[in-house]
């Protein structure tokens, strides 16, 4: 009941239907009992007429009365019969029983219609008095004609009663199609990806919607600005930021190439190394807001062995610098459809980490492979692992792990997350070795 | 070689134009567009630098201008765009490289070398990566340690093929395709044949194995 009502002040569609019903049906049963109540008169009218004519046909006939001996006509209903006596013959009346004929009318019964109770009966007379002088009484019994006043009255009802319901349906029926725009309408932008910001299409929608569906676009336009705007400060950020990162770093170069005595150069070491970071740290930064930015990206089949060799390109130097035997174990290559960048860039950084905790001498494993679920990527490594605990942590910006020395940007799981988030891939952490607790395998699931 | 450099920040200006002159590269460092265009207009240049977010006129505009004057110049961007948009505009805009700040100055000079090089088309003579030289008349090789030996002529393809970009990895088929014409039968273990070879005569370091992918040179600086 509460779930109803909650329907009934939430939805206009419900209120209307449950209104519109409502008022059919007070109207309709207004109607029905106005049209019962003539109805029911009518009937009892057109008794009465038949009442007068039968007098005025026994008074223009000029006919004489005699009653049945045995007081019963055969094949005669008692109860549905006109009865036609003199009125004076009243006081001959024989019985008590409605039955016999005359009937004991009062004698003083004036011209005109009038209900009498006569022996146990209701009756409906009428008195008149013929050209001959005579005074006749026609009567019937008033149940009977009750009776079939009310029958006729009830039988003015039924097209209503068929009526009703099928307005009923007609209503919900007419409802729901007037409804059917905006259900349409919320279906079309319940169904956008969360890229699309074009306005809504309002050129066939009802007059009443259509400020709404106005002032939604004017909102998505707004918000399609703001994004933009969004993209051009990353833009104008890392143009801010690299250039005096790369004034800096040039100085250092050209510092390097310069003669300096030995404790010089021992102190210069730390502030190379210090730039270094900081450029790693802004590419880092620059690279989780625009993984994270919901820019259109075109996507395409990308052979994932293609991205393993990009990867491996770039980071071997770092593997070579730690001894570590990094390659791939896959002998067959997956196509996958995606945005190649950011599927280098998620790879990219979950090798630079595995490679980054790793110790020396260690090992470095990827491979893809196509499953009935979709597609996996693993990156296997021979470091300490993450603990169950950390799992969840590690995804956070600018996290690490304790007691490892590693210089990393801390940002790298933070761009895998926003680039899987935003692309639809699940990432799993789990061990290498689960019963030893040890080494990093990083899943990657790709629905293909 | 006569450099015209298009760059507006100062600090990096200064620090690109003397390591320019201590490589020996003679240098006019400008910092606009318009002047950059006047420039190219008085003076033949072999290479342009330039930078993308310049005031006034935008390096993408200053290449245009550049390259509807039908000035064939060898023109290398650095930029601090990283756009993918930006990127492949300057190389469809007739840009022959693309260089991100920020860079180091040793990677500037080798892109510069390399860019003067394809242009140069085919005349010149060696491929080096700093740790093995090729000389592609005579099809010796050499190293630091090693000098010049004579190699035969699929293991001069497959060294060829290696130093032609260092640090790409080169997998065993596409190794397979230079070292073999069309039609011709190739040998099982040919690659790793001759890679063996190789590294007998020149030092094991010299070709890398990258597990499950193929063969490296190392990128050298």
């Amino acid at each position: 009941m509460d779930g109803f009502k909650r329907r009934l002040s939430d939805s206009v569609q419900s209120r209307l239907s449950v209104t519109l019903s409502l008022a059919i049906l007070v109207v309709a049963l207004l109607a029905g009992a106005f049209a019962f109540i003539s109805a029911l008169d009518e009937a009892h009218e057109m008794q009465d007429e038949s009442l007068r004519q039968v007098a005025l046909l026994f008074d223009r006939q000029h006919m004489t009365l005699g009653y049945p001996a045995a007081g019963q006509v055969a094949d005669d209903d008692e109860d549905s019969r006109i009865t036609v006596q003199y009125l004076a013959d009243s006081s001959k009346a024989v019985g008590t029983d409605d039955a016999s004929i005359p009937l004991p009318f009062p004698l003083t019964l004036a011209d005109g219609l009038s209900t009498l109770d006569i022996a146990g009966e209701h009756y409906r007379v009428l008195v008149r008095t013929t050209s001959a002088g005579e005074r006749i009484a026609v009567a019937q019994e008033a149940d009977v004609r009750d009776k079939e006043a009310r029958e006729s009255a009830w039988r003015s009802l039924l097209p209503f009663l068929i009526l009703f319901p099928v307005l009923l349906l007609v209503v919900g029926d007419l409802v729901r199609k007037l409804f059917r725009p905006i259900a349409t309408l919320s279906a079309e932008i319940d169904q956008r990806d969360q890229q699309a910001l074009h306005p809504i299409d309002e050129q066939h929608l009802p007059s009443e919607i259509r400020p709404f569906v106005v002032a939604i676009n004017r909102l998505l336009k707004r918000v399609a600005q703001a994004m933009e705007a969004q993209r051009r400060f990353i833009a104008d950020a890392a143009h801010e930021l690299r250039s005096p990162m790369t004034a800096l770093s040039l100085q250092a170069e050209r510092l390097a190439a310069a003669p300096m005595s030995a404790d010089t150069r021992q102190n210069f070491l730390p502030l190379t190394q210090g730039i270094e970071r900081s450029r790693k740290l802004i590419e880092q930064l620059l690279a989780l807001a625009a993984a994270q930015s919901i820019a259109q990206r075109a996507e395409a089949a990308v052979s994932v062995h293609a991205v393993f060799r990009r990867v491996l390109e770039d980071l071997l130097p770092l593997a070579e610098n730690k001894a570590i035997d990094i390659g791939v174990e896959s002998i067959d290559d997956v196509q996958v459809v995606i945005n190649e960048l950011d599927l280098l860039i998620l790879i990219k950084n979950l090798v630079d980490n595995a490679i980054r905790y790793t110790p020396a001498g260690g090992r470095v494993d990827l491979s893809v492979e196509r499953t009935e679920q979709g597609v996996r990527i693993e990156i296997k490594d021979s470091g300490p692992g993450i603990r169950a605990e950390e799992q969840a942590l590690v995804f956070d910006p600018f996290y690490r792990s304790l007691g490892t020395g590693e210089a990393g940007s801390g940002l790298g799981l933070s761009i895998v997350r926003a680039i899987a988030e935003r692309t639809g891939i699940r990432v799993g952490l789990s061990f290498v070795d689960e019963v030893g607790r040890r080494g990093l395998r990083v899943s990657l699931w790709l629905s293909s | 070689m006569r450099i015209l450099l298009v760059e507006d920040d100062l600090m990096i200006g200064e620090a690109i134009e003397a390591a320019l002159k201590e490589a020996s590269y003679a240098t006019d460092w400008v910092k606009n567009g318009l002047t950059a265009l006047a420039a190219l207009d008085t003076q033949t240049y072999d290479l342009v630098l330039l930078d993308l977010g310049l005031p006034g006129k935008d390096g993408l505009d200053v290449l245009g201008a550049i390259r509807a004057r039908n000035n064939p110049v060898p023109l290398l961007i650095i930029t601090a765009r990283d756009g993918l948009d930006d990127r492949l505009r300057g190389l469809d805009g007739g840009a022959d490289d693309f260089l991100l700040k920020p860079f180091a100055m040793a990677e500037l000079l080798a892109r510069m070398r390399a860019v003067l090089r394809r242009r140069g088309g085919n005349a010149q003579s060696l491929l080096d990566n700093g740790e093995v030289a090729l000389n592609l008349v005579s099809k010796q090789a050499s190293t630091a340690q090693v000098a010049e030996v004579q190699l035969s002529s699929r293991e001069f393809a497959l060294l060829q093929a290696l130093l032609i970009r260092p640090g790409a990895i080169l997998s065993r088929s596409e190794l397979e395709d230079r070292i073999y014409g069309w039609g011709n039968e190739v040998e099982s273990n040919a690659v790793e044949f001759l890679i063996h070879a190789l590294r007998r005569k020149l030092g094991s370091h010299v070709i890398k194995n990258v597990r499950g992918m193929g063969w490296m040179v190392s990128k050298g600086v």
